[in-house]
């Protein structure tokens, strides 16, 4: 049961047969679009990082370590950890949020599921920068949450909500909570009621029945809404301009700058973009075996 | 008739009709956004038949950048003074028609002769800005003449800034008596306590519309675009004021430029000549409040436009213009990017 739902999204082992000429026929979309769209623009990126800047931005193909050498600067680390915080900070509140939301969808009858799924999904329906932008209405001095704070005499001045730290989270928070919920609505749809009551019959009170049967039975989809949302939070800058006022940069920012910043220093921008890939990599192979069923 | 004979009828016609209608002729402009009025483009098509396909970028790198992907073909670019001049060094620039530009006449002598492009042989200037403070006068009550006096420990977390790490810069030297043309690593030595001072205030960083923070009242003084600022005047001329920093500041000058490479190079220089129209050239006025170059479309603009001190500054200020600073650009990233790292929250 557990393999059933990883393999989705995270690779449960070796392949226990070969796929045959009609599926690898099958298979050619998705190999084509991993090829294209993952592997060669991965290995351009690959390529860049070893080269010298070109002078209007571009690369000049002549092999160099420097770029990897200015990734060791302690201001990078500092960002990177910073980023790291706020992603799992931002991971932290989907699970806490999202986790009660695909249970409750989960556990529903039909009928109401279909309706609280599209409620989940209808914020797609909006451009990611609009709704952003709208937070700033909300959260702006004289927005929303100000006003309604004023008016109702909890506050004598507007609180500075916006450009902090707190709308940068608060926002991708927003932004990816939908990510979480998915795959853990997925993992609970399967998830046996019987084995709760018999848990439950055989003495577990609620809190452990929790802990112990229906955490361990939905972990897939935890991972899998875990890494849906951490590693996206990562990258993504334009959260950190909208709400955070660009006050501290996020490790999207600085490889955003590298090419539509004054430095137009494209190597550079290939080397931290690698060296961020190279640590999804060992992070989502240190999941996926941890996740991996011990039989 | 029976459906299949309509329906081959119909198809005959519609190629018929494909077949007299001349090939429409197309121009790809490169362009900032919010910078070349709907208005424009349409008036330009309606009258030579040329459609415009308008794609647009918020920094003049990002439009290096595309440009040297080579990805897309663009007929008519807009890059700021250096970066014409950095463009023009390798050669990526194509030499304009003057013949074909008969209303190039219309730009000032001002916009002549400096060090990017002296003869507008490469390039027409199409907009010029300054870059200078803006004070909400209902919140800062002190008189504010320079940089120095917006970053005060008073105003912290009350300032937006351009995003910008070359703008930052060039400020922090002005106050150390340097011109934006002096970016050097010795010179960003220099200047980094300033910095180290600055941006721990700074509540906004951004270049695409720092308005927004001042109109909102999140911020309360701001160093921003001319253009910006002349859009808050109109908006609330009581409320806000713009001041050119005492210490010194740059303009920046826009232009039209044709690329090497370009499919379309004599819809280009049609669309130059255009916007170089007095009447055309102050719609771009009206819509997007920065200086004109084109001085008899300046005599169109009503009183009110002409006395808006962020269009037109009192005193008209001979400004310097940014270099190309070349490689350096790598240590001003890194200055900025160092010191907000150290400041940050």
């Amino acid at each position: 049961m557990h393999a059933e739902t990883t393999t989705a999204l995270l690779p449960a082992g070796p392949a226990r047969t070969r796929p045959g000429p009609m599926g690898w026929l099958l298979l050619g979309p998705l190999l084509f679009w991993v090829v294209a769209f993952v592997v060669a623009p991965a290995a351009i990126m690959l390529v860049y990082s070893f080269a010298r800047r070109g002078t209007l931005g571009g690369v000049v193909f002549e092999f160099t370590l420097d770029n990897y050498l200015a990734v060791a600067d302690p201001t990078y680390l500092q960002i990177v950890l910073r980023s790291l915080w706020y992603a799992g900070i931002t991971t932290a509140l989907c699970l806490a949020a999202g986790y009660p939301v695909a249970y409750v969808i989960g556990r529903s009858d039909e009928r109401r599921r279909s309706l609280l799924l599209m409620l989940v999904m209808v914020p797609f329906w909006t451009s990611f920068l609009i709704r952003t932008y709208a937070w700033v209405t909300i959260l702006k001095s004289q927005g929303l949450v100000n006003s309604l704070l004023l008016g109702a005499g909890i506050v004598s001045e507007p609180l500075a909500l916006l450009y902090t730290p707190g709308a940068v989270v608060l926002g991708l928070t927003y932004t990816f909570l939908p990510f979480m919920i998915l795959p853990i609505y997925s993992s609970v749809e399967k998830l046996d009621g019987a084995l709760i009551e018999a848990a439950l019959d055989l003495g577990a009170g609620p809190l452990r029945a929790f802990a112990r049967v229906i955490v361990p039975l939905t972990s897939p989809g935890i991972a899998a809404g875990v890494l849906l949302v951490f590693v996206p939070a990562l990258g993504l800058y334009a959260v950190n301009d909208i709400l955070g006022g660009g006050k501290v940069d996020m490790i999207g920012n600085v490889i955003e700058n590298q090419f539509k910043g004054n430095a137009r220093n494209w190597p550079f921008g290939a080397a931290l973009g690698t060296v961020l890939l190279v640590g999804f990599g060992l992070a989502y192979w240190l999941v996926s075996r941890r996740q991996r069923p011990a039989g | 008739m029976r459906p299949l004979a309509r329906l081959v009828l119909a198809a005959l016609a519609l190629a018929a009709a494909a077949g007299r209608a001349p090939a429409a002729e197309e121009l790809n402009l490169f362009a900032w956004s919010e910078y070349v009025p709907q208005e424009v483009l349409d008036g330009f098509t309606k009258e030579t038949g040329i459609r415009v396909n308008y794609e647009t970028y918020a920094s003049n790198e990002e439009m290096l950048a595309k440009l040297m992907s080579g990805a897309a073909s663009y007929d008519l670019i807009q890059p700021s003074e250096y970066t014409v001049e950095a463009l023009r060094k390798e050669d990526r620039l194509l030499k304009l028609d003057h013949a074909k530009l008969p209303n190039l006449k219309n730009i000032g002598p001002e916009y002549r002769g400096l060090p990017h492009d002296p003869g507008l042989d490469y390039s027409v200037p199409y907009m010029q800005g300054t870059v200078g403070i803006v004070v909400n006068t209902e919140k800062v009550k002190e008189p504010i003449a320079g940089y120095a006096d917006v970053f005060q420990p008073k105003h912290k977390n009350r300032i937006v800034v351009l995003d910008d790490p070359l703008e930052i810069v060039t400020w922090a030297m002005a106050t150390r008596g340097l011109g934006p043309d002096e970016v050097t690593r010795e010179n960003l030595a220099k200047v980094r306590p300033v910095l180290e001072q600055w941006l721990p205030l700074v509540k906004v960083y951004d270049s695409d519309s720092p308005k927004t923070a001042l109109l909102n009242g999140d911020v309360d003084l701001g160093v921003v675009w001319s253009g910006e600022a002349a859009i808050l005047i109109n908006e609330d001329a009581k409320r806000f004021r713009y001041v050119l920093p005492k210490e010194g500041t740059h303009r920046f000058i826009d232009n039209l430029a044709v690329p090497k490479g370009a499919k379309h190079v004599e819809a280009a220089h049609r669309f130059v000549d255009y916007v170089l129209r007095p009447e055309v050239s102050v719609k771009i006025s009206k819509e997007f409040p920065y200086t004109n170059p084109n001085l008899e479309a300046r005599k169109l603009l009503s009183p009110q436009e002409r006395a808006n001190p962020a269009s037109y500054p009192p005193g008209d200020p001979k400004l310097q213009t940014f270099r190309d600073i070349g490689p350096v650009a790598v240590q001003v990233d890194k200055l900025v990017t160092d010191v907000k790292a150290k400041s940050g929250t």
